[in-house]
Formats: C-alpha cells, structure tokens, sequence
C-alpha cells in the first residue's frame, strides 16, 4: 500500500538528549493507528515533527502522492496540505461561540484578504450544522466555547478538527478526563473520521485502544519498539519490559 | 448569521448616534454658530481628543483584538502629523515668499522662490537646501496620499522584520518602544530634514484662508474629525466582525492554534499592525492643523504608552471602551494639567495637580489593571447584561419535573 505519510529515519534532541532515535513509521491513507509509549518515549516529539513545530537533527518526511518534504514548511502550510492536529489540552477558542470556532476552522481560503470579505455561504452553515451534529454540540452552537464541559471542548476540537477537512489526522490523548461514556463517543467519533482519511491516535489508556481496535505503534526511547494488532504487541516480551510491566 | 456589519454591531449604530448628536450640539454651541458657549480653543480641544479617540480604536485593534502590544502606534500617528505639516507649512510660505518677492522691481525667477522658501523653513537649522523628502511638498494630493503611506511603510516594514522572527508579547513592546525612541532621536536632528526640535509650526494657519476666521476653521477639522472618527469606527468594527475578527481574537488568545488550523499567523499580524498604522496616520494628519505645531517630542515613546493606557482605561478588546478611554482620560488630563483643577491643602501639604496628575493617572491604571480588567467600557455589561440576560434557552425556575409544593403551582 503506498502511504500518506512516510518518516523516515528521523532523529532529533535536545541540549544532548535523543528524544527521538532513527524513528521510522509511516501510515496510508484511511487507516488508524494508535501510538502507545511510556512518558518520555517521544510520541509528542513525534507530533511536533510531522507538525511543523520541530525541525529534526536528520530524517526525511514525505507526505502524499508527490512526495514533498514536509521539513522546512511553516506550520500553517503543514496544515494547509492537510494535517490536523489535537493537543493533549483542549484549545479551542474559549472567548468565541462554538460556531465561530467551527466556522474558522472550516476548510475555506485561509488568506488575510479572503477572510476579510468572507460571509459564510448556507454551505458552509449547513456543514457546520452538520458537524456540530456529529459531536453533540447543536444545541450549543451560539454559546461561547469556554463555558462547555471538559468533554465538549474535546469534542469540539475534533469537530474543528474534521472541519478542516484533513487527510491526516493527530489526536494527542483525546480521552484524557473524560467519563466512561464520553469516551464511548470520541471511540465512534475517531473511528467514524478514519474511514475516509488517517487517524494517529496517541493514547496511555490502554482499555481505549482496545475499543479503537486497530494497529499499534509501540514508541520506547524515541525509536518504534514493536508494531502489530494490540494483542500482538501486548504479548512482546520487551513491551512489556518497557512499558506494561511497570 | 445576519449578514450585516450594524446588525451585528448594534453598538455601532448607538456609538455612531452619540457621536452625531454630540458634534450637532458642539457645532450649535459654538463661536461659529454665534454662540459664546463653547470657545474656539475649546472646540480645537475636543476635535484633538477625536482625533486621539481615532489613534485609540487603531490601537484597540492591534491591542485589544490582535493581542499585538504595539508602544509605537504614536509614532505613526506623528508621522501623520509631519506629512501634512509639511505641505501645510510650505505651501504657506510660498504664498508669502511670492507675494513679498512680486513687489520687487525684476520678477523672481522660479529658483529664487524656492531659495527663499527654503530659507525660510530652514533658516531656524541652519540651511536653506530643500532635503529630498520635501520633494512632494507642493502638491496637497501627494502629501495627503502620503499621510497614510508612510507611516504604512513603516508599519510594513518594521512589522514584517518583527514577526517573521516570531518576536511577540514583550520583547516585541520593547522593539516597537525602541523604534519609536529612535525615530523621535532621528527628528530631534536638525539634519533630519524636519527642522529638528522646532518642528513644524504655524500649522493652524491654512494656505490661501488667511481670510477665514479661525472659529470656521476649528469648526471644519472638528467636523473632519468627528468624520475620521465615524468612518474609522465602522471600519474598524467591519474588520473586527467577521471571521477575520475571530482569527485576530484567535491569534491573541492562542497563536499557535490558529498556525495548526492553517492561517498564516505572521500576514495576519502584518495586516492588523499596517492597517492600523494608517489609520493612525489619518488621525494624526487631522490632529496637528488643529495644535498647530508639531516636534519630536510628540513621538517620545511616553506618548505611546499613554495610548495604552488610555485603551487599557477604557477597556479593550470593544472598540468604542478605547473611544471612552480616549476621551476621558485625556480630557480630565487637560483639565488637572490646565491648572483648573483646585489644589488640595492638607494642611502640612499642598496637592498641585499639575505635579500629581501623573501619580493619580498611575494610579488609576494599575486599579483599572487589577480591579477592573474591562475598563470603563465594562460598565455597559451592567446594563446590557441587566437589559437581557443570556440564559442560553434555559427555563426560567426549576425543571417542569421537579417536585414542588402544590399550593406554589396556582
């Protein structure tokens, strides 16, 4: 299968420290992967990496059909191209409406000029309506962002997330505090997203993953440790050493 | 969504009613009008503090909206101030020059003109030589299109250098403050071309009016004033409205959410810090014909900071708290620094305003800071939040399900 995302061979630390090692990984177009990893494995290094934020020591990042290097391009071309990111945190807009956070976010031109003359077209409202449907959020549509629960901001930042319309998606620790059946939720939400494009889901939580059902990169000391169904992985006997055995 | 600025803006229509209702009744009240109300200097008062309104809702919306700290908007806005000083003060002098030189016995040839305006300008440094960027100084046209190029330039330049570095919150203040220091150490030069400390003078005087009493000319920049003003404020809440208003406010609250979401953080800031520049540009130009002289000092970087603080005051982040901030502040400053304001005797001490206005208005910043963080403008959430609550389609009283005694029904 040719992949979306292909990284290769990318190293990088910081003041000595190897956050990442000779990592490799890639992953195809609507596919799901979740990411597991004791703390300091590197997983958010590794977003960071395929964001934009940080330039790598060595490696290559090729994205899509045509193969562009994705080192050297600003963040927001990265997003441009198609990436979508989720932080651990949920930031979404807390001082706008859950409209105007999904109207913003919503795959439109991104210039200065365009954004200006703007107006929303009834396409693009009933898009919105319609994303707000899939996270739970319709009724919420005119209240400012900062007054949802932990759970909504959540959602409301994977529903701007699949506004964007992103071929590739990063979702660092969505379930982190949430209720059992919020979770419930984000799992169909997530899977329902990598039917029609990538999903990289980092996750500690390991009753999660298994409801995402899908493939698992184990990252240890920045480099892949094992790669495989769940229980695969589980089974390895350094993977346990690393990680699950503690 | 409705599509319209006003409708979404209700404020702008109040704010706009204010404002017409206000300069009606000054213009009523005034010499002009053959009233002995309002005086000619009071008039040129207040157009000065709608000019400085003006420069506060540009610094509202790269402060307030944008998040961007700017300390140099006043330089802008001095720079305004220069370019149509400039024209007015050459264009004065070549009246006069030519008429003292036609009632010499040999006509002047074109070139002596020009030598006797120049010495007349510049005598005060020392020179007589036209510095090249008085090249446009004869043509109004030019030097008003310059007006807001200028300070545009700058704005685009310094700005462009700034964030594409990614300097932001502080170290970016004290750039923007640095900037401005040097520009007013340049203009204090006798060699910068501007006359140095004098500055531009005479500037109440237009060219060709000298006819025209100054009570119709205050009255006509007043009116000028309260235009900018009007035009910039819906401008400004056009801009603030829209999905670009929600990108700005994004990049304040959060800037590298809005990089991931694709926008270009950098353009964007670019944008908002030229475009204000401009305005204040515009404001400038409008404020100094009305003091009637301009120097360096009116750039000192303690100017700027007073924008902030007027815009802090008021309240930012809602465009017309930054007219409110404006307004008051520097009209109580002229009325404490005027010598109006009584002294307070305690006895083993005397409080002399003019000395200890700065201390209160020290004061007053740091309460507004810690206490009110909305500013005077938080004042209207009082009452709009009084005129309808926003209770998100909640009912009113307990669930419809709820147990309660029966006799509380009927």
């Amino acid at each position: 299968m040719k992949s979306l995302l292909e990284v290769s061979g990318v190293s990088v630390s910081f003041d000595g420290f190897k956050a990442i090692n000779n990592l490799s990984f890639a992953i195809g177009d609507a596919e799901l992967r979740a990411i597991i990893g004791p703390n300091g494995a590197g997983k958010t290094t590794f977003m960071d990496i395929v964001t934009g934020k940080t330039r790598p020591d060595e490696g290559r990042v090729l994205w899509g059909e045509a193969n562009i290097s994705l080192l050297g391009l600003s963040e927001a071309r990265i997003a441009r191209e198609g990436i979508g990111r989720k932080f651990q945190k949920p930031t979404v807009f807390e001082d706008q409406t859950v409209l105007e956070n999904l109207l913003m976010a919503l795959r439109n031109a991104r210039g200065p000029l365009q954004v200006l003359f703007y107006r929303p077209t009834p396409e693009d409202l009933d898009r919105v309506h319609e994303l707000a449907g899939e996270i739970g959020l319709l009724d919420a549509l005119d209240r400012k962002s900062g007054e949802l629960s932990h759970g909504q901001k959540q959602w409301l930042e994977i529903g701007m997330l699949l506004a964007q319309e992103p071929r590739l998606l990063l979702v660092d620790e969505p379930a982190a505090g949430m209720t059992p059946a919020e979770r419930e939720h984000t799992t169909t939400l997530l899977v329902e997203a990598a039917k029609s494009r990538a999903v990289v889901v980092i996750e500690h939580d390991m009753d999660f993953v298994r409801r995402l059902g899908c493939k698992v990169t184990v990252l240890h000391d920045g480099a892949v440790q094992a790669e495989g169904s769940l229980d695969h992985v589980t089974a390895n006997r350094k993977v346990i050493d690393v990680y699950l055995g503690r | 969504m409705p599509q319209s600025v006003i409708a979404r803006n209700p404020s702008v229509l109040v704010f706009l009613a204010i404002l017409g209702l206000f300069t009606l009744s000054v213009t009523l009240m005034s010499e002009w009008a053959g009233s002995e109300i309002v005086s000619t200097s009071f008039v040129k008062t207040l157009g000065k503090t709608l000019c400085l309104a003006l420069v506060a809702v540009a610094m509202d919306l790269v402060w307030g909206y944008a998040g961007i700290l700017s300390l140099g908007h006043f330089a802008f806005f001095g720079l305004g101030g220069y370019m149509i000083g400039m024209w007015l003060m050459y264009e004065r002098t070549h009246r006069i020059v030519a008429s003292s030189l036609a009632e010499a016995p040999i006509p002047p040839t074109e070139s002596e003109i020009a030598g006797a305006i120049g010495n007349q300008i510049f005598g005060v440094v020392g020179s007589s030589e036209f510095p090249a960027i008085w090249a446009f100084a004869d043509s109004l046209a030019l030097q008003l299109l310059l007006v807001v190029l200028v300070p545009g330039l700058f704005a685009f330049v310094f700005g462009w250098l700034a964030f594409r570095s990614r300097v932001t919150g502080v170290y970016l203040s004290i750039l923007t403050q640095a900037m401005t220091l040097a520009l007013a150490l340049y203009l204090f030069q006798n060699d910068s071309g501007l006359r140095g400390n004098n500055g531009l003078s005479g500037l109440q005087n237009l060219p060709g009016l000298d006819h025209v009493p100054q009570s119709s000319i205050s009255i006509w920049f007043f009116w000028a004033s309260a235009g900018a003003l009007a035009l910039g404020y819906v401008f400004s809440a056009w801009i603030v409205s829209g999905k670009f208003g929600s990108v700005i406010r994004g990049i304040r609250d959060n800037e590298s959410r809005v990089r991931f979401l694709g926008y270009p953080v950098e353009a964007y800031k670019l944008f908002v810090f030229t475009v204000t520049a401009m305005i204040a540009g515009i404001a400038g130009a409008l404020y100094y014909p009305q003091a009637g002289i301009i120097n360096p000092a009116e750039i000192a970087p303690i100017a700027s900071i007073y924008l902030a603080v007027w815009v802090a005051i008021g309240g930012r982040g809602r465009l017309y708290g930054a007219v409110i901030g404006a307004a008051f502040v520097s009209l109580v400053s002229s009325w404490f620094t005027g010598g109006q304001a009584p002294d307070v005797n305690l006895g083993f001490y005397t409080i002399k305003w003019v000395d200890w206005w700065l201390v209160l208005l020290g004061l007053s910043f740091v309460a507004v800071t810690l206490l009110a963080p909305k500013g005077i403008g938080g004042l209207v959430d009082l009452w709009t939040g009084r005129m309808a609550p926003d209770r998100h389609g909640a009912d009113l009283g307990p669930d419809s399900g709820s147990l309660r005694e029966a006799e509380a029904e009927q």
